[in-house]
């Protein structure tokens, strides 16, 4: 069964049409790639999915549910999470409180405090931030960042949750690490979609790839499918074999 | 959270030595330096648990201090019981919230902080042509005039305060608020719905400067009419906040009690020229102790450390 359906998706920034007449779905239990080169619209499709950004036409679809138009909350708490590309972490707040935010509002919430308390312990824990639990979020690196943002989304208790490029600026170990790491919460039930512009990492997750470019769908398919894609590897795969 | 629990009985102890104080200290001039602290606690952690745990600066606390003490006077002037006075007081501050936040915080960005400095402009100008003269209190009032319950009205309403907003804000209200303060649209990306916590902490907020007007408005047995209305009052509370700790529990209390006991200190040697003085503290704090005293031993713990950890880093 499909848990997402975006049809005939358009945003435009005046002039510019940042997604264009974009349709695509996700099926329950998938991992979608969503690749495509810098301001191919990546970025814009998500900000349409959470709400933040209005579309000017289409309509998006999750479990069944028209939910254009709904309030960026609304469509948090139906059970759709995300990572912001440019990490934001609630700065002022300590990394147990980040997440414990998450925990108390999202899909469903702790019953008490305390709970909320110990299930955000228990994700910092699988997070690998066990140490930072008293740090404060703006005061932490770049990858820890990272990190929480993730865990703080999955504290939400996602059914769907939109990753954008969780592994720039990774070294290759943690990017295996965070591979593995997804499959587990794949693997528990929750279906994502990845934006990454690191493809090896990527093809070796997704189930399907969708590939944006200018803002238009130009290819969809199964990992091996898109590598050898003429298109794709002209707009793009081309310039990223190094990576 | 055996720390937690130090805290409740430190509290306590304060607060049932606060009690008692009447019945061993008689002078007039140590009830009064204790109201004016227990006002300014009321007013600044009102204007924290807006400000500081939700991100909402509220530049026109006047107009909530003063609505409160305008209807609590004139009923109680008019025979209401006092304590139905300063509720009514409370609540018109209130209803004068829902009237401004409803617009004000659907907006993010500064329309809140432009909206209430308008609206406390507008009600001091008001109030002050409407109602030129002083208030006097009543001849009835004026035979029994003791300062013992204007100290037990103040305590309350602080203890009172206090306990809503730290109950508040260790809830999942305050994890909301808190959200909201960081970043709204991560914290609606997480499920919050930010507007709805903007406006529980403004309620709040405005409910205890109401209070704490009908506090002035029994306190005082003549005023003008707008001295509760002053712009004074929207800016001391943002400065006793800063210089004790923006966002901190305690910091609005220990702010309280240096601003009151300073404030006294230049007042009597300074005169006038205190307010300068106020306001030089108030910039230095902002650039150099962004969390004011309660920041200062963690701030001192960095620069130590720094200056320590040269070579090994
Ligand atoms: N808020 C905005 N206002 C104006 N233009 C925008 C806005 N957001 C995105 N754009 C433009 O829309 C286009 C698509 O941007 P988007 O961020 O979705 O790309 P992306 O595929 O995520 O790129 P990248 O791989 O660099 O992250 C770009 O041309 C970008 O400049
Ligand atoms: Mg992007």
């Amino acid at each position: 069964m499909d848990l997402l359906k975006v049809e005939n998706l358009s945003k435009s920034f005046g002039a510019l049409w940042a997604v264009n007449n974009v349709s695509f779905t996700v099926g329950e239990g998938e991992i979608v790639g969503l690749i495509g080169p810098n301001g191919s619209g990546k970025s814009t499709v998500f900000q349409l999915i959470t709400g933040l950004l209005r579309a000017n036409r289409g309509t998006i679809s999750y479990d069944g549910k028209d939910i254009t138009g709904f309030k960026p909350y609304q469509i948090s708490r139906s059970g759709i999470a995300r990572t912001f590309q440019i990490v934001r972490p609630f700065p002022e707040m300590t990394t147990l409180k980040n997440v414990m935010v998450g925990r108390a509002f999202g899909s469903s919430s702790a019953r008490s405090m305390k709970e909320t308390e110990d299930e955000a312990r228990r994700l910092l824990d699988l997070t690998g931030l066990t140490d930072k639990v008293s740090a404060t979020a703006g005061h932490l690196g770049l990858i820890y960042r990272k990190k929480l943002e993730l865990a703080r989304a999955l504290a939400t208790k996602p059914k769907l949750l939109l990753l954008d490029e969780v592994m720039a600026g990774l070294n290759p170990t943690e990017m295996m690490e965070t591979v593995e790491f997804l499959k587990t919460v794949r693997n528990s039930g929750v279906t994502m979609i990845v934006v990454e512009h690191v493809i090896k990492a990527l093809f070796s997750m997704t189930d399907r790839v969708v590939v944006l470019n200018a803002g238009e769908k130009i290819a969809e398919g199964i990992p091996q499918e898109i590598s050898r894609n003429e298109e794709v590897i002209k707009v793009y795969l081309g310039d990223y074999e190094h990576a | 959270m055996a720390e937690r629990k130090k805290g409740f009985v430190v509290a306590a102890v304060v607060v049932i030595a606060l009690a008692l104080v009447p019945l061993v200290v008689a002078r007039e001039y140590v009830f009064s330096i204790l109201c004016m602290i227990f006002l300014y606690v009321t007013l600044s952690q009102s204007w924290n648990i807006l400000g500081g745990y939700t991100g909402q600066i509220n530049v026109g606390q006047a107009a909530f201090f003063g609505i409160g003490a305008l209807a609590a006077r004139l009923l109680w002037v008019a025979g209401v019981p006092f304590y139905l006075s300063i509720l009514a007081g409370g609540l018109s501050s209130v209803i004068l919230a829902i009237i401004i936040g409803l617009p004000a915080l659907k907006l993010r960005g500064h329309y809140f902080a432009i909206g209430t400095l308008a609206v406390a402009s507008i009600a001091q100008i008001t109030v002050g042509n409407i109602l030129p003269g002083i208030s006097f209190l009543p001849a009835q009032h004026m035979a029994t005039y003791s300062l013992i319950p204007r100290y037990y009205v103040f305590l309350i309403i602080m203890v009172t305060a206090l306990a809503a907003v730290y109950i508040t804000v260790n809830s999942r209200i305050g994890l909301g608020m808190e959200a909201t303060r960081d970043d709204e649209e991560a914290a609606q990306m997480v499920g919050v719905n930010t507007f709805k916590y903007k406006m529980i902490a403004f309620l709040i907020s405005s409910f205890f400067a109401g209070l704490a007007g009908g506090g002035f408005a029994y306190f005082n047995a003549s005023y003008y009419w707008y001295l509760p209305f002053t712009l004074m009052w929207c800016f001391e509370p943002i400065l006793i906040v800063f210089i004790g700790g923006v966002g901190s529990f305690i910091g609005p209390i220990i702010g309280s009690v240096c601003y009151v006991l300073l404030k006294e200190l230049f007042a009597l040697t300074l005169g006038e020229a205190n307010l300068l003085i106020f306001g030089i503290v108030f910039i230095l704090t902002i650039l150099f102790f962004p969390k004011g005293i309660i920041g200062l031993p963690a701030k001192l713990r960095q620069l130590f450390r720094r200056r320590g950890n040269v070579v090994g880093r």
